[in-house]
């Protein structure tokens, strides 16, 4: 089960960084999102197997509640909780980063990574302290 | 010490991006309750500071009063307060160079809310005692901080933005998986407990556990990349010059300085712990990081024209000196990290809120297009001056101070490749602010800001009063950090003596599961005057 696992990490972050490399800022956004994805993933392979063998005898590892299982015998909540916390996150900040991309798609014209380089540009303003004077 | 106010730095920040937002549409209300807020953090740091002793050496609150490692625990200590307090000072600071060069229509939107988010999150990273948490803090500060750089919507930042967010995305995520990969390992992600696993693993000789030196490098990475460590610094130089000068100046003196914090907090005592078996390899590329980040950072800074990106290289070369104290990995050494930090963060945001009144005024920050300064704008000129010489470290002011120690404890240690790019660097500093010096504030007045319409009898008059005083209270800090060096050096050394082995810290936050070791009260005492006196003749800047 951790090795399927590991191994679904594995592609998934060879497929975020090659699309890293890709030119095309929305690829390179693809490419966030998935990476945060395997991260995730990574921390649920980590968080251990959710089998356990007790006397050759397999069984599922109990819910993490106070009192209606013995220690060592039920799954680790806290690797889950930081998955959850870290979900919200990256889910809020994948909301800006497409965000983002609209508002600098009107702003820019373009999707392409070579022409967010500003100092081939003279006739963009270099700072927003200057655009104010003009 | 337990002890509950502490969340306060968490708690009052929140309040002030609550009020503002709440106050949205009325900015002189804003204004005065982010001051408000703003003061009292700032007393709120002086009077939990000034609590620590030898008796209580760190004030520490459990969330929600479950016990560490388990819950999650705040701490205070010498070297949280300390950063605390100089970050208030900067956004003090900033706050005020806000009022007067922000555009009305970015301040009427969300600056006010965002500006004190952002300080909720650098607060809370200075005192959470959780590796999560960190991470936490790190994205609420970092969330603040794609938003402010975006605010106004000008086409160079938002070229630049993009290109700031997925790098930091891609840190944060890195940073998130190696924490899951951690609790993994060693099953626990409190700071205090990490020591002890490290400390334990030490005292009995036993190694750590496979894979922990590969998630120290994990580490390093994520912290480098916020700290602006070569070769990860890229980002910086490109980001910082787009955006409003007050903005800039509270990037330049707390987003990469929150990373640096990081390394000087968890390297030395866990994930390059000297002496620990299987930790030589991030001890290794530490060094090297540091020599790297000084010299290539300072040669771009020469070749550089725009007075912001020289500063945002310079800012970078010193973040080098900064992990060379750290790489040294001896108590003094610490302590001159520490007291260098403080003294930069001052000056850094000094020296971009001056920018931003120049850019203002003249109308360009390239150096081949400005001129004459000392003349035109003399009261900036001065606040440059000052804070130039602090940055450079001429003697009596404090940047001197540190890097004399930093340069003692190199020599000490035998790193002398360092020891002779931290002179490098030192000596080319001073080279680039000359070069800025001369080329913009000397010579003859050719600014296109300064050039008089046809028929007017002058060039346009701006107000800068609220700028001067933001100006002026870093001017008025940096010179008091550096006249105040015996006091705030014996202070660095007090909250850094045990960085590298935190007893003190541990037996806090963890009680009777810490090692065996009691907190000593052994009282550490500054240098003296004398000493001082013989380093300044020794030190050659």
């Amino acid at each position: 089960m951790t090795v399927l696992l590991s191994i679904c990490v594995a592609v998934i972050f060879a497929v975020s960084v090659y699309l890293f490399t890709s030119r095309d800022l929305k690829s390179v956004a693809m490419g966030v999102f998935l990476f945060s994805h395997a991260a995730h993933l990574g921390i649920i392979a980590m968080s251990g197997q959710p089998l356990l063998t007790v006397s050759g005898e397999t069984i599922r590892k109990a819910a993490p509640i106070l009192g209606t299982s013995e220690a060592g015998l039920h799954v680790d909540p806290l690797p889950q909780a930081l998955i959850l916390t870290s979900i919200v996150i990256s889910f809020a900040v994948t909301g800006f980063l497409l965000a983002l991309l609209v508002a600098q798609h009107r702003r820019v014209q373009s999707m392409d990574v070579a022409d967010l380089r500003d100092e081939d540009r003279p006739e963009l303003p270099a700072s927003i302290e200057t655009v104010e004077m003009a | 010490m337990h002890n509950d106010w502490i969340a306060l730095f968490v708690i009052l920040p929140l309040a002030g991006g609550i009020i503002t937002t709440a106050l949205c549409g009325n900015v002189v209300l804003q204004r005065i309750a982010g001051l408000l807020v703003l003061g009292a953090t700032g007393l709120t740091a002086v009077l939990l500071g000034s609590q620590l002793s030898p008796e209580v050496p760190v004030l520490v609150s459990f969330m929600g009063g479950w016990q560490p490692p388990y819950g999650i625990a705040i701490a205070l200590d010498g070297v949280s307060a300390t950063l605390i307090g100089i970050a208030n000072i900067v956004a003090i600071a900033a706050y005020f160079h806000s009022f007067s060069t922000l555009s009305p229509a970015m301040e009427r939107r969300w600056f006010h809310p965002l500006f004190h988010l952002l300080i909720l999150g650098v607060n809370f990273s200075f005192i959470t005692g959780d590796l999560f948490n960190l991470f936490v803090a790190f994205e609420i500060m970092l969330m603040a901080s794609y938003a402010l750089i975006v605010l106004g919507g000008g086409r160079a930042q938002m070229s630049q933005a993009y290109k700031y967010v997925v790098l930091n995305l891609v840190g944060s995520t890195v940073f998130v998986l190696t924490a899951g990969l951690l609790y993994g390992i060693v099953g626990t992600l409190n700071y205090a407990d990490l020591a002890r696993i490290v400390s334990d693993a030490k005292s009995t000789g036993a190694a750590l556990p496979t894979g922990f030196q590969t998630l120290s490098v994990m580490m390093l990475f994520v912290f480098a990349l916020k700290g602006a460590v070569f070769p990860l610094w890229f980002w910086l130089p490109d980001t910082y010059h787009t955006m409003p000068s007050s903005i800039s100046a509270l990037f330049a003196a707390l987003l990469s300085k929150v990373g640096v914090y990081a390394v000087l907090r968890l390297f030395p005592s866990v994930f390059a712990s000297p002496g620990a078996e299987g930790l030589t390899f991030v001890n290794q590329i530490l060094p090297i990081a540091a020599g790297l980040t000084m010299l290539i950072a300072i040669g771009c800074a020469l070749s550089a024209m725009n007075v912001r990106r020289i500063l945002a290289m310079v800012l970078i070369a010193h973040v080098g000196y900064l992990i060379f104290g750290i790489t040294l990995m001896r108590p003094m050494a610490f302590a001159a990290t520490l007291h260098y930090m403080g003294q930069e963060m001052i000056v850094m945001a000094g020296l971009m809120l001056c920018c931003g009144v120049i850019e203002k005024r003249a109308g360009s920050m390239r150096l081949d297009e400005l001129g004459g300064l000392a003349k035109s704008m003399p009261g900036v000129a001065t606040m440059f001056f000052v804070l130039m010489i602090g940055l450079i470290g001429v003697p009596p002011l404090a940047g001197f101070y540190g890097k004399a120690l930093l340069l003692r404890e190199g020599i000490g240690a035998g790193s002398w490749g360092l020891v002779s790019a931290t002179v490098f660097t030192a000596v080319l500093t001073l080279v680039v602010m000359l070069r800025i010096w001369v080329r913009a504030f000397w010579g003859e007045s050719n600014s296109p800001g300064f050039a008089v319409p046809e028929g007017a009898e002058a060039g346009p008059s701006l107000r800068y009063g609220f700028a001067m005083v933001g100006i002026s209270i870093t001017a008025v800090a940096s010179v008091g950090y550096g006249f105040a060096a015996e006091p705030t050096l014996a202070w660095a050394t007090y909250a850094t003596r045990e960085l590298d082995n935190p007893q003190e810290y541990m037996f806090a936050v963890l009680g009777d599961r810490a090692p065996a070791a009691q907190p000593t009260a052994a009282i550490h005492k500054g240098m003296t005057t004398h000493e001082m006196k013989t380093i300044a003749m020794e030190g050659d800047q």
